[in-house]
């Protein structure tokens, strides 16, 4: 007993020593100052992202797509950017505790990320209040811009997605009765249902029930039997892709054959790979059509597909564009600055990113066009 | 000259201080042989009382965590007295549906705390105290310090007051007529009733403060945050503040405290491994689990550092 004591004692300091030299080397490391040296802007961008945990994929998406960025912006040359990023894994406080640790160091000019709504929230008042200007890649849910002067975001809300995407769902099918399922305990998914029933009602649809799952659930017989009786032309699907595809998959089992229309967290080539034909027939807006025939599209596909070995999703894509955005902004503010950097980017007007044309309205929030997708033969092709 | 005081770990110290706090509000009722799993739903009680009674009816931070703090304990009154009949797995199950019970209602209550979105622009405590001060005619900058750096210290100082105090209680408690019978209750209830103690009442009492405890964390965690959503306060907590007592010790006080100031400084100093970052802080968990299951810290091991300063003591 008293060996294992000893023993178990030994282990932890060494790993405590181990810990506090690994530490002490990072800082010294990253003592470089920030500054301009032969006509190159230097940087640092700070990024918060959801690498551990059940939501790490969204989080590998992200900085894959930054990193990718990063590479092509500092072989341009004009601005050198370093990106510091720290994992969240998927929590508030942890996400607060690392930007705190960011955003105490004075050589960080901006913040990418939290990857979820609910980290942002918690993390997007302290930046605007130590005037550091906060972007979000993947936070679609609803009052994040509005939080402060320094918060901004390029993701597509679903208020504008969602709208775009019923509208031109019920003008082919024509549908007048709709079914709605939505996940009411994720911010995004309960969000989109907020933005799906609120249009539903404008457009004069009748809903003729409203179910609700949970994370994780994996039988929704219970739910689909109720739609399936109620007999809709249409069904409103607030889901995550993981849950979403599963529940197509088991409506499609039960012989609902009609169209899902679903928010933003619904679109990604998992869908097919999970649902495979039962995919078939959803319908979703987003900003990123990863099989556009647009030479920028076909080859950011290429550059990444070639870098991670796989292709990117709209997280990727849209982190892509966002360090852009902040490229640009640098650029045009000229040095690094967070006052300078902040007034500049507020001011990013008809944007040419890989998503299209982008602008901030004036809350900081996206202005641009979306696409209509849908699930046809295993694949996505634009709705027409 | 103070840039010690970095608004980076005083966070993370007050993390550690909440955290303790829930440590200990499993310590307590396990003291009396009760496993309650329920706290990250306490915790939940007090964080959205507070922060609907601050936000809503704009009353001072003290007292809205002070009405979380109790409406928990009350809720643990009412729970602890038909859960008596519950004991070891059975009373943690039964809690652990109470927490998720309690979540479930947090996300389907929309009108009050609308849903799964959360509690947005919770007042801060920190925020609240500088405009305290500043009433007075302080300015942080007299004595050197930037705004933030004296926001995050007043936090951290507070919070440190807090769990001081309540340690103090909980120590104090223990060695007094209520303590001996918590710990004659975790022996042996039979024996303990046949020895006069009024089990009921000393059980509901461990329990009723264990919730109490969380929902005083939870509170103080809303106004540290500024935000809080439902799955602030998932089953993933409740796991997570009963790992801080039983990885620490549950025999003894200082092991809940060891634990939670262990356990939420891990994740953050693993930093620099990033993604492989809770892999580590999973192998060191069940190594230290295999090689001492009943905790870091037990009474034996405590006996002994006491026995050494003894002994030193002596030779002088």
């Amino acid at each position: 007993m008293d060996k294992l004591l000893r023993k178990s004692f030994a282990l932890c300091a060494v790993l405590m020593l181990l810990l506090l030299a690994a530490c002490s080397g990072e800082n010294a490391g990253s003592e470089g100052a920030t500054g301009e040296q032969s006509g190159t802007l230097n940087a640092k961008i700070g990024v918060v992202s959801y690498l551990t945990g059940a939501g790490a994929a969204y989080g590998e998406a992200i900085t894959q797509g930054l990193k990718l960025a990063q590479s092509e912006i500092n072989e341009q040359g004009e601005v050198n950017i370093e990106l510091v990023i720290e994992d969240s894994a998927g929590e508030a406080e942890q996400a607060l505790s690392a930007s705190q640790k960011l955003m105490s160091d004075d050589n960080i000019l901006a913040i990418i990320g939290p990857t979820l709504s609910t980290e942002f929230f918690a993390v997007a008042p302290e930046a605007d209040l130590n005037g550091i200007t906060i972007m979000g890649t993947s936070t679609t849910a609803e009052g994040i811009p509005e939080i402060g002067d320094y918060v901004f975001r390029n993701a597509i809300p679903e208020a504008l997605a969602i709208p775009t995407a019923m509208e031109k769902a019920v003008e082919r099918t024509g549908a007048k009765k709709v079914a709605m399922i939505y996940g009411n305990d994720d911010v995004l998914t309960q969000s989109g249902f907020e933005t799906m029933k609120k249009t539903a009602e404008d457009m004069g649809l009748e809903i003729l029930t409203i179910e609700t799952f949970q994370k994780g659930q994996s039988d929704y017989n219970a739910q689909l039997t109720k739609i399936k009786n109620t007999n809709p032309d249409l069904i409103l699907a607030s889901a995550l892709y993981n849950e979403g595809a599963v529940i197509m998959d088991q409506a499609r089992k039960m012989g609902i054959e009609v169209p899902f229309v679903g928010g933003n967290g619904f679109n990604s080539p998992q869908v097919i790979e999970i649902a495979g034909d039962a995919a078939n027939g959803l319908i979703v807006a987003t900003p990123w059509f990863g099989e556009s025939e647009e030479t920028k599209v076909v080859d950011f596909n290429k550059k990444y597909e070639a870098e991670y070995g796989e292709l990117p999703d709209q997280f990727a894509a849209q982190a892509y564009d966002a360090l852009y955005i902040y490229a640009d902004a640098l650029k045009r503010a000229g040095e690094a600055d967070r006052e300078l950097f902040h007034e500049a980017l507020a001011a990013t007007e008809d944007f040419e990113g890989l998503l299209g044309n982008f602008s901030f309205d004036e809350i900081g929030d996206v202005v641009m066009d979306v696409k209509v997708v849908e699930i046809k033969d295993g694949k996505f092709v634009e709705f027409e | 000259m103070l840039d010690f005081i970095n608004p980076y770990y005083l966070q993370i110290g007050s993390f550690i201080l909440i955290n303790i706090l829930l440590a200990v509000s499993v310590y307590v009722p396990l003291s009396s042989g009760q496993l309650s799993l329920g706290s990250a739903g306490f915790m939940g009680i007090g964080a959205y009382t507070s922060a609907l009674l601050t936000i809503n009816f704009d009353l001072p931070i003290f007292l809205g965590v002070l009405a979380g703090a109790c409406l928990a304990g009350i809720l643990g009154i009412i729970v602890g007295l038909p859960s008596l009949r519950l004991t070891g797995v059975y009373l943690a199950i039964a809690t652990l549906g109470l927490g998720e019970v309690i979540r479930v209602i947090f996300v389907n209550w929309e009108s009050l705390t609308r849903g799964s979105i959360g509690l947005t622009g919770v007042p801060q405590i920190g925020r609240e105290l500088l405009n305290l001060v500043r009433g007075f005619g302080f300015e942080p900058s007299m004595i050197g310090l930037k705004n933030n750096q004296f926001v995050f210290l007043l936090v951290f100082i507070l919070l440190f007051l807090i769990v001081l105090a309540t340690i103090w209680f909980v120590v104090r408690q223990q060695n007094s007529r209520v303590g001996r019978s918590f710990s004659s209750i975790q022996m042996d209830e039979k024996a303990a009733e046949s020895m006069g103690i009024n089990i009921m009442y000393f059980k509901v009492l461990s329990f009723a403060q264990g919730a109490f405890l969380a929902g005083l964390a939870g509170a103080l965690f809303a106004h540290v945050m500024g935000y809080i959503s439902p799955s602030d306060f998932s089953y993933h907590r409740a796991v997570e503040i009963l790992i801080f007592t039983v990885f620490g010790g549950s025999e003894v006080i200082i092991g809940s405290v060891f634990g939670a100031i262990f356990l939420t400084l891990m994740p953050e100093l693993l930093r620099f491994v990033s993604e492989y970052r809770y892999i580590i802080y999973g192998i060191m968990l069940v190594i230290l689990m295999a090689v001492r299951p009943q905790g870091i810290l037990d009474i034996h091991l405590l006996g002994r550092f006491k026995g050494i300063k003894r002994s030193k003591g002596g030779m002088r």
